[in-house]
């Protein structure tokens, strides 16, 4: 029973899905991620109890309020082929590509499959290798780090630093232990005088001379835990220094002294201290201090008893694995007892012992609890504020960076009232390599306050962009059902879209589409590509379209540049032409009816500059399901989401570089070179995200709570 | 500064203080006009909207900024000395079912009015202290969009950081701090006598800045 419940929350297909964003309804990218248990989700993983609970009612699918959808797409980087690199070797042809290719076509992508997950991506996400002509992701690149800096400062810090000082700045730059704010340090005001507090005096307040840190968000403030300044520069070596309370922390010598002082109070030391300071609290280096130089002089001691007179840092030398003590201690441990080594441990009395008094390190855990109990009820009594309050969070006590200064190391802080500053952790700024060719796919500027990139290959500039928009046509498409949520599609009923492509290249594109008849998955929709194979003109320099189109008319330069801005999107502008218009051969009158019709199979829907549109139908699938029919169970994640798998290919002829003979896709065959020019291919799969799915009832209409 | 903003002498303006003039149309007076109690010193700006049946008390050297809301409907509001109402704040303003709470009377049967700030109370843009016997003690800073429902009393030298809540009839202790969706935590930073000598230096600016036109509402 129980793990038939909690099965399902361990299937990566569940839990290592893309997060949905619960206010906008739209997935969120991150790959990998595991979504955090949400008690809003319907679809979430543990059903209530055993009983699968069948038929799936109206209810459950209306369970959480439809956020609005956003029509998606999503682009699957090659690098999660099982052999992504295999085929791109340099003698490869453009036949063995497409086969390739077919190869792709003969699996369909599944982009709810538990793998999709880490491949998808949207497309300002993706880089592209200009020299393997290939779409790279977050997750193949190699990344190399540019530079080391401080977020708060922007000081960048040298590598070498970062390997002797940390990876936090080590300058004045301090984040608050409370609420994570920013703190800045501030002068210790003296109180004005209340006498003089209504009078008009407005001179500058005196303040003492030293510093503290403060938080302007949650007044937290460094005096809270006893610490004061008295510079207002380099806080992070002064904080370093002083404990909680303003003590400062001990220093080697001063701890060599007072350790002298305590050995030399309590004798040999062998039968330990005197219980009465079995209590006193050592802080963490410390105690290490201790406890190191207890070891020291025991092992010095245990090797003195076979050569009496060495000194420590001979015995030291020989406290090797190699050393004949430590050697015959090793073999005893693996080897069992043999009774040589019995005869000889015996023979040596007290090797070694543990340590018995603080002065060798030993610290007693501290179980007694009434101190923090009284802690907690003072703070509820005299503040008024509930007492739970007063303990740091996890993320508090995690942010917290350790401090050799604490003490003691048993019983750390549980309150939020001895919690220290959090210096900034550093940054990086990164270059991106391709993972084939080492290419650099991005390098930003090293410098740390500019934000511009020297080098940056995203695919946007490379392959052409998919918007995704319903097709209405007022007298064709039905009108919306009733009790429909919105941005939903309603099932079993044709339904269009309007996928418009944006060419980013100034060659002009061929495309060619491919789906499968029907979504992957246990509800599949029937999908149909209207017109699979197209091509986008290029996208020519924007002031000679605009110059072209005011060559006719004595075109001054504002309506120009009006043309010029308004021309520039695929939605609106002088570009736009419907196809049925735009269509050789037909006569004006078939141009409009066309138009009145809708979609036409094998026809581009619209085109443009540099874009062009074509129509996908539809026909969702339902998500109700009856008992007796088919018991597929509660409704998976996103299995909600109309999500269409889409092949695209597209080919273009490019300038064929002169010095250098390109491996991979651009199919360096002498046959395709025409003048300088040379066929490029690019071939990937997609994901159209449409819209949200629902199910629909025997009675013929959509279910709604009403 | 637009321009059309009425300047009788360009001079006059180039070597004083600008005065602070709202860009938005002119506000209508709505309502009852109220029995005022203004203080000679005290500056209320010539668009701050106070409306209502009961008195309105606006005390020594306290800033109402512009479009500030000083309702009465509920019982009578008092602005304690060296106040500052920051512009679409509201005193005394209807809870989220738009009821209007009368503050219950205290032990000795008086009234206890429906907002009373105390002395070096700031009230920042767009908050609501919402009428009902509610008390906001002294140097409390309410922070920007913060909903104090009726009744609430809230102690001395709180901060109500932006956009928090405080529950109708809730109690908050002095020196409370509530901030990040509703944590609390106490200020010990013991500064409360050097935020008020802040807030007077404040005052003195706004009192130059702002238009101040008392008469208008007596
Ligand atoms: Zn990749
Ligand atoms: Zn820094
Ligand atoms: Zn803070
Ligand atoms: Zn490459």
């Amino acid at each position: 029973m129980f793990g038939n419940n909690r099965l399902p929350a361990f299937h990566p297909g569940l839990t290592q899905s893309r997060i949905r964003d619960t206010t906008t309804g739209n997935r969120l990218w991150f790959p990998g991620v595991r979504s955090p248990p949400s008690e809003s989700s319907p679809s979430d993983s543990d059903p209530p109890n055993d009983q699968l609970p069948l038929p799936i009612t109206p209810e459950d699918l209306y369970d959480t309020p439809m956020a609005p959808f956003n029509p998606y797409t999503y682009i699957r980087c090659p690098c999660s082929e099982l052999n992504p690199y295999a085929k791109r070797t340099p003698d490869v042809t453009a036949q063995g590509l497409s086969r390739a290719a077919q190869d792709d076509d003969d699996h369909t992508f599944d982009p709810r499959a538990a793998r999709s997950n880490y491949s998808l991506y949207p497309l300002e996400y993706l880089s592209f290798c200009e020299d393997c002509h290939q779409i790279r992701c977050p997750r193949c690149v190699a990344e190399e780090i540019v530079c080391y800096y401080c977020p708060n400062c922007l000081f960048e810090v040298p590598s070498s630093n970062i390997r002797s000082e940390g990876n936090r700045c080590t300058r004045s730059c301090f984040q608050c232990p409370i609420c994570i704010g920013p703190l800045a340090v501030n002068h210790v005001e003296t109180p004005p005088d209340p006498n003089q507090l209504l009078s008009p005096d407005h001179a500058a307040s005196s303040h003492s001379g030293s510093y503290l840190l403060s938080c302007s968000y949650c007044n937290w403030s460094s005096t809270e835990i006893g610490i004061k300044f008295d510079k207002p520069n380099s806080i992070h070596m002064q904080l370093a220094k002083l404990r909680n309370g303003g003590e400062t922390r001990l220093t080697a010598k001063e701890r060599k002294e007072r350790r002298k002082e305590q050995g030399g109070g309590g004798g040999g030391s062998n039968n330990g201290q005197g219980e009465e300071d079995l209590d006193t609290l050592l802080d963490m280096e410390t105690q290490f201090a201790n406890l190191k130089s207890f070891y020291q002089n025991q092992l010095s001691d245990a090797n003195g008893t076979g050569k009496a007179g060495g000194d420590a840092s001979a015995a030291l030398g020989n406290l090797g694995f190699d050393a004949p003590a430590s050697l015959s201690r090793i073999m005893s441990l693996y080897t069992g007892s043999s009774s040589l080594h019995d005869k000889k441990s015996k023979s040596r009395p007290g090797t070694m012992r543990e340590a018995l008094a603080p002065s060798e390190g030993l610290q007693l855990a501290s179980l007694d609890e009434t101190s923090a109990i009284t802690a907690l009820q003072d703070f509820e009594s005299t503040t008024g504020l509930d007492a739970y309050s007063s303990t740091a969070s996890t993320t508090q006590l995690q942010s917290q960076t350790p401090y050799l200064g604490a003490s003691p190391l048993h019983g750390l802080t549980r309150f939020t009232s001895s919690l220290r500053p959090i210096p900034y952790l550093l940054r990086t700024k990164r270059s991106k390599r391709c993972p084939q060719c080492r290419h650099i796919i991005s390098k930003p500027e090293s410098k740390v306050t500019t934000t511009r990139f020297r080098i940056r290959l995203i695919a946007g500039n490379y392959i052409p962009t998919i918007t995704i928009k319903q097709l209405i046509i007022p007298g064709l498409t039905p009108p919306p059902m009733p009790n429909l949520p919105p941005d939903t599609i309603a099932p079993l009923q044709p339904a269009q879209f309007v996928l418009t492509f944006k060419n980013p290249i100034f060659e002009s594109v061929r495309v060619t589409l491919a789906t499968p008849a029907t979504t992957p998955g246990r509800f599949p929709s029937k999908v149909t590509i209207l017109c699979p194979q197209f091509e986008i003109d290029s996208n020519t320099d924007v002031w000679e379209e605009a110059l072209k189109d005011n060559n006719t008319s004595s075109a001054s330069t504002s309506t120009s540049q009006q043309n010029l801005s308004s021309s520039t999107g695929p939605e609106g502008g002088p570009g736009r032409k419907r196809a049925g218009t735009l269509r050789p051969g037909t006569a004006g009158g078939a141009s409009l009816a066309g138009e009145e019709l809708g979609p036409e199979v094998g026809k581009v829907w619209e085109k443009g500059r540099n874009w062009t549109s074509i129509v996908i139908e539809v026909i969702p699938a339902s998500l109700v399901q009856t008992a007796k029919r088919d018991g597929k169970g509660p409704i998976k994640e996103d299995e909600d989401v109309l999500e269409i798998p889409m092949f695209v290919r597209i080919e273009w002829e490019a300038e064929a570089p002169e010095d250098e003979i390109m491996p991979g896709l651009s199919g360096a065959k002498g046959g395709n070179k025409d003048g300088g020019k040379e066929k490029r291919e690019l071939a990937y799969w997609c994901v159209l995200g449409l819209g949200g799915l629902r199910g629909r009832c025997k009675r013929g209409f959509v279910c709604g709570r009403s | 500064m637009s321009s059309a903003t009425p300047s009788p002498d360009p001079r006059s303006s180039a070597h004083g203080h600008h005065k602070r003039h709202s860009i938005l149309p002119a506000v209508s007076q709505s309502g009852p006009k109220p029995p005022v109690q203004f203080s000679s010193s005290c500056t209320v700006a010539d668009s701050a909207l106070l409306t209502g049946p009961h008195t309105i008390i606006v005390s020594t050297e306290s800033v109402i900024h512009p479009r500030a809301r000083l309702e009465s409907l509920g019982g009578r509001v008092t602005v304690g000395r060296r106040c500052i109402v920051h512009e679409r704040a509201c005193l005394g303003a209807a809870d989220l079912q738009g009821r209007y709470h009368k503050g219950s009377p205290d032990k000795d049967g008086r009234s206890m009015g429906a907002v009373t700030l105390g002395d070096y109370v700031t009230v920042e843009v767009g908050a609501q202290v919402e009428s009902g016997g509610t008390v906001i003690g002294e140097g409390t800073t309410v922070g920007i969009g913060t909903r104090v429902g009726a009744g609430a009393v809230v102690g001395k030298h709180c901060t109500l950081t932006a956009n928090s809540i405080v529950a109708a009839g809730e109690v908050i202790p002095d020196y409370t701090v509530i901030y990040s969706n509703g944590l609390r935590r106490v200020d010990k930073r013991g500064v409360s006598d050097l935020k008020n000598k802040a807030q007077a230096r404040q005052i003195d600016v706004l009192r130059r800045m702002i238009p101040s036109n008392p008469a208008k509402f007596q």
